[in-house]
């Protein structure tokens, strides 16, 4: 197998388990997932569709996915988005004035659209793959990588993590969701 | 204000007839009406007044209708601001929240920047756009007489429901009275701690 069969192998091979994805979402008592779908997370966005728990909010931008999430949280609930990381860049106001400045935890989960998962994030050819990292780090947004489903785990803590620090913590899948 | 509407009322006039119909109501203010609905002695646990995320009123107004279907939710939105997220209109609509009541001071104009007419002032009919966009009501009123009349109407049925206010003037706002609030992430997690009784 030639260096280029290999890394096309493990493109085709690296994928999630959606419902890996849903269990750790229960295990965070998650009550909601806000969502502007993303291609990315699209057998998890079927699977969450078809099992109504945690419930699916579907809004037109993610700009209103932060804040109906803030209204959820404010009303008790315990809210999560699923967004793509073009989505990430169109909310970034929002993600200023009420995750930053208003102190809202925000767990978002953000699907890595175009992304090779053969390769880096910050390696990508695709500024809106390898922008990513590097936007959240200059904001101070906190993140972790969902590769592969043993990174999954970290689900819990991340939700933990907004709640606790009053702010915006981003898991960013690096894989597609596997078909079901 | 150049885009203001001709005919209409004070805004402080629409928002102490907003205030008398208010009852238990949630609400969350924003931009315009936010000076005048804290003189009007609003601002209490159960208020929470937006500053810093223009746009976002209507959003977090959907979000707190679905967490908490047994409450009225109330939100006092600008033009501009819902111009700014105005797919939440089908957000809203999507989810056919019954509690959800957003009302829109329409002064046609950006405000604070100087009031720059805002675009379609005049011309777009948020009215329109709600029904088309599956609102269940919308209502518009010129006069603070239109709202005492018609607003608990409108409260008393199911939502969402769009109630357009037509702002001609500001009118005077007695902030001697206005007391010191904590800023708006303080107010959301303290209206979050008054609903659910923990700590956020």
């Amino acid at each position: 197998m030639s260096l280029t069969d290999t890394a096309i192998a493990s493109k085709e091979a690296r994928s999630l388990d959606p419902a890996a994805m849903l269990e750790q979402l229960r295990a965070a008592a998650v009550t909601h997932v806000v969502t502007v779908p993303d291609t990315h997370q699209k057998s998890l966005l079927a699977l969450l569709a078809e099992e109504g728990d945690p419930a699916l909010v579907t809004v037109c931008t993610e700009d209103e996915a932060i804040g109906v999430a803030a209204g959820l949280w404010a009303g008790g609930a315990r809210p999560v988005l699923l967004i793509q990381n073009a989505g990430l860049f169109a909310s970034m106001n929002s993600l200023r004035g009420i995750s930053l400045d208003g102190r809202v935890p925000t767990c978002m989960l953000v699907g890595e659209y175009l992304r090779d998962p053969a390769v880096p994030s910050r390696r990508n050819a695709a500024r809106v793959v390898h922008l990513t990292e590097p936007t959240l780090d200059v904001w101070g947004v906190p993140y972790h990588r969902l590769e592969q489903d043993e990174d999954l785990a970290v689900i819990p803590a991340a939700y933990e993590q907004a709640m606790r620090e009053r702010g915006p913590v981003v898991l960013l899948v690096g894989a597609p969701t596997a078909a079901r | 204000m150049s885009g203001a509407p001709s005919t209409g009322m004070l805004r402080t006039q629409a928002v102490a007839a907003v205030a008398a119909a208010r009852g238990r109501c949630l609400s969350i203010s924003t931009m315009q009406a936010t000076a005048a609905w804290v003189a009007c002695g609003q601002a209490d646990e159960r208020n929470v007044n937006l500053l810093g995320s223009m746009g976002s009123a209507s959003a977090i107004g959907l979000g707190l209708a679905v967490a908490r279907p047994e409450e009225q939710v109330m939100v006092l939105d600008g033009d501009g601001s819902l111009l700014m997220q105005l797919g939440s209109l089908v957000s809203i609509a999507d989810r056919q929240p019954r509690n959800l009541y957003h009302l829109v001071f329409e002064n046609g104009v950006y405000e604070t920047s100087g009031a720059q007419p805002v675009p379609g002032a005049g011309r777009a009919d948020l009215c329109a756009m709600a029904r088309a966009a599956g609102y269940a009501q919308v209502a518009r009123y010129r006069t603070p007489a239109e709202i005492t009349a018609g607003l608990p109407s409108v409260l008393a049925a199911p939502g969402p429901a769009l109630v357009s206010l037509v702002i001609s003037g500001q009118g005077e706002v007695d902030r001697s009275a206005a007391p010191d609030l904590p800023d708006f992430g303080t107010q959301l997690a303290n209206l979050r701690s008054s609903l659910t009784g923990s700590a956020a």
